[in-house]
């Protein structure tokens, strides 16, 4: 898989696919999008690059324990949901804020984006994990 | 602060996904990890004490997730639940602290923790729901956490990597294809009536029986129920895999496998039959009767021709477990009373019989009960218990077992149920021959040959090891000789079990915001 054209395209829609997951991301709650197919979407572009560059030559510059993004990703989560209770409403009651910002008009804060974030990152590192576990040669 | 009270069910289930998730993060320091999550998991059992006590004294809990009513997930704890939380949790608690010495350094550290704590939150999380769908999710998370902890290794490594594979593939597909089942029965039920909340899933069901519009496909959906949750606790058609996943899974993991999972399955077609589709049920009754007797028939003849001490407990477990599903299939307050005590023993029993078995893998250094023999003189304090354990599952006196077949069977004689107690009875038999066979053939007779298969290990086990199994030999003697409060709660569990109108109003009559 390592020729000249996958390597520059995935060179090219590397920044591209991060910044769109991103973008996914965010733009779940109301419209289409969320952190589950934003995460997968940042996944399959690392899958993307450890295929076109081989996983020993990209673990030589980029190699991040997938295991802990997993955790991070669940910590956050859990914190979250738990988060509610502490201001004594039930466990995953939603907070929602509507913020006026100069530039942007107004923005819908909700405390569900913190749990979307949890997910892409649960997303993120166990199909990661997965994928590098079953590829790897040992 | 926060009233914690209050949070009790949903406590339950997140605080052990929380851990997973911080047993990730502890991975360089194992002794806190370990101290860490002994100290929640004593912390949860006391919570689950606590809750069962408030459920008992004040009735059914009920807890909105997210606060949106009864439109969004409730958690229910009634006794039912309650119950099996408090047994779930006291269960892994035991195999938690047995597997601290009993699993091999580099399983324990890398995953086992956080995967244990996944199963307990797959397992609590099942109990406390009150939506199918949810049930359907915590079934996941129990399955795919139970795979992971099948292949851990544990210390001396007596099953081949190859086996636990071979285990591990058969119970991932066909819990899968159950998996899909499940889906399918709870879609096509979510087609039908609109809801997939259990309580008002009851409602519509009885509603449309009593306006005489009930659809047909009510029926097979009711089947697939019982497919699901056949395949779940192992009964007759789908029981073939458990002989294979619970003995190769390390002797805790196969504890929690035997004593809770199973009971899984147990617990849902209580909760599917009784509550939501108890206008179909009569029709079902003798179906979970003959998947019953079937049940018992196979386990326990398939147990007496076992060589390997756990694959032969596990076929006992299958026998076992039709046992309670013949008291629920009979189906009045007073068997499901007797097949809820069965339960329970049988959890206690059979956790009990399986950590022992790790005890005696550990001194003979084999699964096989032919190149075993004399170890009473070895190893004195397994043989007792073992005889305990043995005593109880077959139904001897001052036993717990003997309580919950005595009562079994006069409950089935009391509903007339005359030919399947019959039956019942003759393979209890068995059940004695199977049990007693192995015990004497580890632990009377002649030592083995030493020159063929080695010396028995001298070093004596941990208090690690031995503490949980003298725990749940006591909790066995106790149910034998005092078994007043259990069958209270069992009798109190199983009128709330038929008669499920506090169930659905405590759930429906909810102020939705």
């Amino acid at each position: 898989m390592t020729t000249l054209i996958t390597k520059t395209i995935t060179k090219i829609c590397l920044p591209l696919v991060i910044l769109f997951s991103i973008s996914l991301l965010l733009a779940g709650h109301n419209n289409p999008g969320g952190g589950f197919i934003g995460g997968v979407m940042f996944a399959s572009i690392i899958a993307l690059m450890y295929v076109v560059f081989g996983l020993k030559f990209t673990e030589s510059f980029f190699n991040p324990d997938w295991s802990k993004w997993f955790a991070f990703g669940l910590l956050i989560s859990c914190i979250t949901a738990f988060g509610a209770l502490f201001v004594g409403h039930n466990f995953f009651r939603s907070a929602v804020e509507f913020v006026h910002l100069p530039f942007f008009g107004e923005i819908e804060l909700v405390s569900a984006g913190l749990f979307d974030i949890g997910v892409y990152f649960v997303v993120i590192g166990s199909l990661l994990f997965m994928f590098k576990n079953v590829g790897d040669d040992r | 602060m926060i009233d914690i009270s209050k949070h009790i069910p949903i406590i339950l289930i997140a605080v052990p996904i929380l851990m997973a998730a911080i047993m990730v993060f502890l991975k360089s320091s194992p002794k806190l990890q370990k101290s860490l999550n002994v100290f929640v998991t004593l912390c949860l059992l006391a919570l689950s004490v606590v809750l069962l006590l408030r459920v008992w004294t004040d009735g059914i809990i009920v807890y909105e997730v997210g606060e949106w009513g009864k439109y969004g997930i409730v958690l229910v704890a009634d006794l039912l639940s309650a119950g099996m939380v408090v047994l779930t949790l006291f269960v892994s608690f035991l195999s938690l602290v047995y597997s601290l010495d009993y699993i091999e350094e580099r399983s324990l550290n890398s995953t086992y923790h956080s995967l244990f704590n996944l199963l307990m939150a797959g397992l609590t999380g099942s109990f406390l729901t009150g939506d199918i769908f949810n049930l359907f999710v915590f079934f996941e998370i129990l399955l795919l956490s139970s795979c992971g902890l099948v292949i851990a290794n544990e210390k001396g490594g007596v099953t081949k990597a190859s086996d636990k594979m071979e285990a591990t593939f058969k119970y991932l597909v066909l819990s899968m294809l159950g998996s899909i089942v499940m889906l399918i029965a709870i879609s096509s039920l979510y087609a039908t009536v609109g809801t997939v909340n259990m309580a008002d899933i009851a409602v519509k069901v009885s509603a449309m029986s009593a306006a005489g519009t009930m659809p047909w496909h009510i029926y097979p959906i009711a089947l697939l129920f019982i497919v699901v949750f056949g395949n779940k606790a192992a009964i007759f058609p789908l029981h073939y895999w458990l002989p294979d996943v619970h003995p190769t899974a390390p002797s805790p993991i196969s504890a929690m496998l035997s004593g809770v999972l199973i009971k899984v399955g147990v617990y849902g077609m209580l909760r599917v039959f009784f509550l939501m589709f108890r206008d179909v049920l009569p029709m079902f009754q003798p179906i979970i009767i003959l998947l019953a007797l079937v049940t018992i028939i196979i386990g326990a003849i398939s147990a007496i021709g076992q060589t390997d001490v756990k694959r032969m407990l596990a076929y006992s477990s299958v026998g076992q477990i039709g046992y309670v599903f013949l008291g629920v299939g009979m189906g009045s307050v007073y068997t499901i009373t007797a097949a809820l005590v069965y339960l329970v023993n049988h959890a206690f029993a059979k956790s009990m019989l399986f950590l022992t078995s790790g005890g005696i893998i550990h001194h003979a250094h084999t699964r096989n009960m032919q190149k075993m023999g004399g170890m009473i003189k070895s190893a004195p304090l397994m043989g007792a218990m073992f005889l305990i354990g043995a005593m109880s599952i077959a139904g001897f006196p001052p036993m717990g077992g003997f309580i919950a077949k005595f009562i079994l069977f006069d409950a089935g004689i009391e509903e007339g149920f005359y030919i399947p107690i019959a039956i019942a009875l003759i393979f209890a038999v068995l059940t004695l021959f199977y049990m007693f066979r192995a015990w004497m053939i580890m632990f009377w007779g002649e030592p083995r040959d030493f020159e063929t298969y080695g010396e028995y290990s001298s070093h004596a086990l941990s208090p690690l090891l031995t503490v949980p199994i003298i725990i749940l030999a006591i909790g066995v003697i106790i149910f034998g000789v005092y078994a007043e409060p259990l069958i209270a709660l069992a009798q109190a569990t199983a009128v709330q079990i038929v008669d499920p109108q506090p169930y659905i109003d405590a759930v429906m009559t909810r102020v939705v915001r």
